[in-house]
């Protein structure tokens, strides 16, 4: 083993300590009778955090392994995540166990808990992915754990429909990709990212570029829309989610969005100075302004609790690709220095998966409620699962504390000031309005088609207000006399409030996120008027 | 008196409800008196705190100037681009309103007392922290803290409508809260293209108010074809929001419905306040950002507001229900202050402005009384009720005082903001505009006047069929609710018929905290009646500096197509 691959090992460090964990989960479970999978779980997530914070996150870059700020960012994301994410599958499952539900028993806790680091290792992978090999094998890392998760939730018709169907486009979206990739493989000769874009750059009238740029840019979008469930890879979204847990829908409304976000961001670092620009910013902005409207359209006529929040991910699929849109299309301001839309895309990444984790660790939490019953009415009938809306009537009065952090989370969602979510969307627009920002609004200019964005962006978070509302009404403004059990487990309690302190502490003082958002965006895509020291200097003396 | 900085004066008036509701959050296991009773002294504190700062202000000779007062700043979130301070300060233009914040919340929750018996706790805090927003928008320094007081107020008062309003309030929230939305999303696009503006031209990221209005004096956003009529499109971004908050016609719709449905309390804050935030807004933002674009929608805005004035008190002629009555009333009053901002004369803004605080306290001071008059008869059907006078003769007193402050009768506030408003829009018709626009104007002011006439007319004939004549109100045994604690009224004869002269029986008048809700505003409603230049003097400079850039514009225009008009004759 030479020098260079040892160091490659200690760049992945974190990586190696979750698929360590992940081995002691597997092999405790089936031979050692260990019982608490997602302890070693939470433990291996919380031993990777600590090798994380070790590291210097400056940037070293080693056979294909990019260690910066951005990927330190996404590590840094996907294992706070986990965490939360790990609370809420705990506690899901053992609801599962008291409940006693067909075809699901403790053994399975350990399985699921090394499952669920591998994903989260693949999903780090992916992050710090320089090289087009590792980046597949990453999404790949993070694909197949999903599948097993999905399958092995769930026995019933529904849950197994959900779980191949979620297969099956995953294999389609991954295929996509790989022709993405072989595309850029074409052009650059090269699976290194860097010396696809040293090359790009050098030959970019060259015929094959000319040739495969748009064909690798158009499958790299659309594989990427797939783990965002944005247009055109989004329908699959509500169907799944419903038909699986809370905790899973809650990993798949945040997870794979990482993953999705990661790839259009190594996308634009290749193609951001290459010939076509004009073909990626176009095409993003379509898809987020499609996206968002249609996510949230459907999201308006959904009575169940899972299909809408899987209709509110779309639409929030669609906000987080106006980021991108606005990255992919550099600033022309002149003296402006432009955050880029990248780092908006970040920093709205972690505001969305807190309180979209929240929601679903809330849901997970509350379990199940009894149905509507009189006592003359013969025996009672058997607790159901909250799967409605309806089924959060008068929540306020039954368990005010889930209640509020619901309504808090839905209010950050919606982008209601001065929640996360609005300092989100207020990133988000402000880049969108950036682009060419001296320049005059006119029809067909790149200015235009960004202002129209923002407008669309503010315009639909008025929309989803209307379905959030919906929830929120129900929670506050009715009454009911059906109980809510709150048997879904303490630990999906516990992630809710954790979530809930995050709301808190990111409403307060959002700059610390965004500061490192900044920086994580900066280091992939440079700020484009950085060149002219005046604007910088001004900047700096405030 | 200078026991503390202004500074720290400003911050703790704002930050004094959110203390109270957390203390009236703590004692909710205490019951219903104790929570009312904490938000009561939380609000007359704060209301204390205001007017000593509102004396302190007006006693410091570097306000007169025209210098913010009791400034706070810091840093918010300084990032990248991003500049946005938690930065307050009071100046002539936020501080009646500031004033008048605190002192409607004192009547929010006097008219709250017994009216809110169902989750007491959750009703009086939402209404302490509305009352920390309202304080805050008008108090905010920077764009985005403006904006987020601005939207924020929508939570509480989302709350107040859809958990203690009336049979439709489910709707009346969800309404109220997507339209406001949905206007001031567009508002909050403009106003960051402002800024951005400013960024990019002057090399400065700024999100502060003031540095925004001097910075857009030196690069005034575009009004050219060239420049993609920049200042306009923003102007209308603006005006989305400002327009459905107001409301002008036709951005109306939400505010019947919300008003009728709303609980007394909110009513109040609702038509005292947060309708005032539109105006606000137009005079701290548009007005002094961008006159160009105001030069060129003023003539329309100014007719908008008469179109509101005539047919806010068209429609509220027709109303059955009271409380629906003093809404239309409401769309009715802000079409003066709308035309009065747009006649873009001295006289008519400075009107207009007062006229804010005007409307705000008679139209709270009605929402209140019509409140109280539910409480007691359980309808607010104007042919079910009928002599209220002779059994309440002190809520006829304020209700007729209300009225009158309304309809603008000279002794009182109302006339003076009306009379303003009306002298500078004939003012703007006679001069000062191009001989095209001449008649335009006169009839549009003339107009206006026979909404004056309109409005005494609805809102006299009104008072009539509620206060006088026979009792009508239905039967009180008809399942109305007579708690034991209604003392006053509540020994009077149960089954009684209700018709024919009242006797001692039937007597139900105006209640300890009822008096005490209502008489603050009376003494006002008097008060700005009868000295008004008290309440002009500190406000005119800022108004006049808020307004001069878009009259000038507006003069520049007029001149303009005078010139043109000539030209044409002249040379046919």
């Amino acid at each position: 083993m030479n020098a260079t691959s040892l160091e490659t090992f200690s760049l992945l460090a974190p990586e190696i300590v979750m698929v360590l964990a992940a081995l002691v989960a597997y092999l405790g479970g089936a031979f050692a009778g260990l019982r608490f999978g997602w302890l070693v779980a939470a433990a291996g997530i919380v031993a990777a955090m600590v090798v994380t914070r070790g590291q210097a996150s400056d940037a070293a870059f080693s056979a294909g392994i990019a260690i910066d700020p951005f990927s330190t960012y996404i590590r840094w994301t996907v294992l706070a995540l986990g965490l939360l994410l790990c609370l809420v599958q705990s506690g899901d499952l053992f609801a599962a166990a008291v409940s006693r539900g067909p075809g699901l028993h403790r053994g399975g806790t350990c399985e699921e808990a090394g499952t669920f680091l591998l994903l989260l290792a693949g999903l780090s992978l992916v992050g710090v992915a320089g090289d087009l090999v590792l980046l597949f094998a990453g999404l790949e890392l993070v694909s197949i754990p999903t599948y097993i998760l999905l399958g092995l939730k769930r026995t019933d018709a529904r849950g197994q429909e959900a779980s191949l169907k979620y297969f099956f486009l995953s294999l389609v979206a991954s295929a996509i990709f790989l022709y993405a990739l072989v595309c850029l493989y074409g052009i650059g000769g090269s699976t290194d990212l860097g010396a696809i874009a040293a090359r790009l750059k050098a030959e970019a009238t060259g015929r094959t570029a000319q040739a495969l740029l748009p064909l690798a840019i158009g499958l790299g979008v659309v594989g990427a829309a797939f783990r965002l469930a944005a247009v055109p890879m989004h329908f699959y979204a509500p169907d799944v989610y419903e038909g699986t847990s809370p905790g899973n829908a809650a990993l798949l409304s945040t997870l794979p969005k990482v993953a999705g976000i990661v790839v259009l961001a190594r996308l634009l670092v290749l193609v951001g100075p290459a010939a076509s620009p004009d073909l990626l910013w176009r095409i993003v902005v379509v898809l987020a302004a499609v996206t968002m409207t249609v996510g949230n359209v459907m999201a308006l006529w959904q009575t169940n609790l899972r299909r809408l929040l899987a209709c509110s991910s779309i639409a929030h699929a669609g906000y987080l690709l106006v980021g991108i849109a606005a990255a992919a299309a550099p600033s022309l301001s002149p003296r402006l220095l432009s955050t880029g839309g990248l780092s908006a895309t970040l920093f709205y990444l972690a505001t969305y998966a807190i309180a979209t984790i929240g929601v679903f660790g809330a849901i997970a939490y509350l379990g199940h409620r009894w149905p509507e019953w009189t006592s003359g009415s013969g025996p009672r009938p058997p607790r159901e699962e909250i799967t409605t809306v309806d089924d959060l009537d008068g929540l306020s009065g039954t368990n005010p504390v889930a209640a509020f952090a619901i309504a808090v989370f839905l209010l950050s969602l919606a982008g209601i000031p001065p929640l996360p979510g609005f300092w989100g969307k207020l990133a988000l627009a402000f880049s969108a309005l950036e682009v060419d920002g001296a320049a005059a609004i006119e029809v067909g200019s790149r200015r235009s088609w960004f202002v129209g964005l923002a407008v669309l962006l503010v315009l639909n978070a008025a929309i989803a207000a209307a379905y959030y509302l919906r929830i929120i009404a129900a929670m506050y403004f009715k009454t009911t006399k059906r109980g809510v059990q709150a048997d879904g487990g303490l630990a999906a309690g516990v992630a809710m409030l954790a979530c809930l302190v995050l709301v808190g502490m990111v409403t307060v003082r959002p700059r610390g996120l965004l500061t490192a958002a900044s920086r994580a965006g900066e280091s992939l895509v440079p700020p484009a008027a950085a060149a002219l020291p005046d604007a910088l200097d001004t900047i700096a003396t405030r | 008196m200078n026991g503390f900085s202004p500074s720290s004066h400003l911050l703790l008036t704002i930050a004094a409800p959110l203390v109270g509701a957390v203390i009236a959050w703590l004692l909710g296991s205490r019951g219903v008196s104790a929570v009312r009773q904490s938000a009561a002294v939380t609000t007359l504190v704060t209301l204390a705190l205001a007017a000593w700062l509102i004396v302190r202000y007006l006693a410091d000779p570097a306000t007169a100037s025209g210098l913010p007062y009791g400034l706070v700043e810091f840093p918010w979130l300084t990032e990248g681009i991003f500049d946005v301070r938690f930065s307050l300060g009071l100046d002539g233009l936020s501080l009646w309103m500031f004033g008048l914040a605190a002192l409607l919340s004192v009547t929010a929750v006097f008219v709250s007392w017994d009216a809110i018996k169902d989750r007491p706790v959750g009703f009086y805090v939402l209404l302490l922290v509305l009352e920390a927003a309202m304080l805050g928008v008008f108090a905010a320094r920077d764009v985005i803290l403006f904006y987020v007081f601005f939207e924020f107020t929508l939570v509480p008062l989302f709350f107040l409508i859809g958990i203690w309003g009336h049979d439709e309030r489910r709707k009346a929230a969800v309404k109220f809260f997507i339209y406001t939305l949905t206007g001031s999303v567009l508002t909050f696009l403009g106003l960051l293209t402002i800024v951005l503006w400013h960024a990019n031209h002057a090399g400065v990221v700024t999100f502060d108010i003031e540095s925004l209005v001097d910075g857009t004096k030196i690069h005034p956003l575009p009004m050219t074809a060239a420049g993609g009529w920049l200042q306009m499109v923003v102007f209308l971004a603006l005006l989305a929001g400002f327009a459905v908050k107001v409301p002008i016609v036709p951005f109306h719709t939400w505010l019947p419905l919300a008003h009728v449905e709303a609980p007394t309390g909110g009513s109040v804050d609702l038509a005292g306040v947060l309708l005032k935030l539109g105006i606000y807004g137009f005079l701290r933002f548009s007005m002094p950002m961008l006159p160009e674009a105001t030069a060129v929608a003023a003539p329309w805005l100014f007719g908008l507001g008469v179109v509101g004035i005539v047919y806010g008190a068209l429609v509220a002629l027709v109303q059955t229900d009271l409380k629906r009555l003093i809404a239309y009333s409401s769309v009715s009053h802000m079409g003066y202050i709308v035309m009065g901002l747009f006649a873009l004369t001295p006289v008519a803004t400075e009107g207009a402005n007062l006229q804010l605080v005007n409307h705000g306290l008679s139209s709270a001071g009605l929402f209140a009384l019509v409140g109280m008059i539910y409480e007691r008869f359980h309808t607010r059907n104007i042919a079910s009720l009928g002599g209220i006078a002779s059994k309440a003769p002190w809520l006829a007193v304020f209700f007729m005082l209300f009225t009158f402050s309304s309809i603008g009768l000279p002794g009182l506030n109302g006339f003076v903001g009306e009379f303003m408003i009306l002298l500078g829009s004939f003012q703007r018709a006679w001069s000062g505009v191009s001989p095209a626009w001449q008649f335009a104007y006169l009839v549009m002011a003339l107009l206006a006047v026979a909404g004056v006439v309109l409005g005494a007319w609805y809102m006299l004939w009104a008072v009539e069929r509620v206060l006088f004549g026979g009792s009508r109100e239905p039967p009180r045994s008809a399942g109305h609710g007579h708690e034991p604690g209604h003392a006053d009224h509540g020994h009077g004869g149960h089954g009684h018929g209700g018709h024919g002269a009242a006797d001692d029986h039937d007597r139900c008048d105006l209640r300890w905290h009822e008096l005490a809700a209502v008489l603050p505003l009376a003494v006002f409603v008097l008060w700005i009646g009868l000295t008004p230049a008290t309440f002009l003097a500190p406000a005119a400079p800022a108004v006049r500096k808020a307004t001069a850039a878009s009259a000038v514009a507006f003069a520049a225009r007029m001149q303009a197509e005078t010139t043109a008009t000539v030209a044409r004759i002249t040379n046919p």
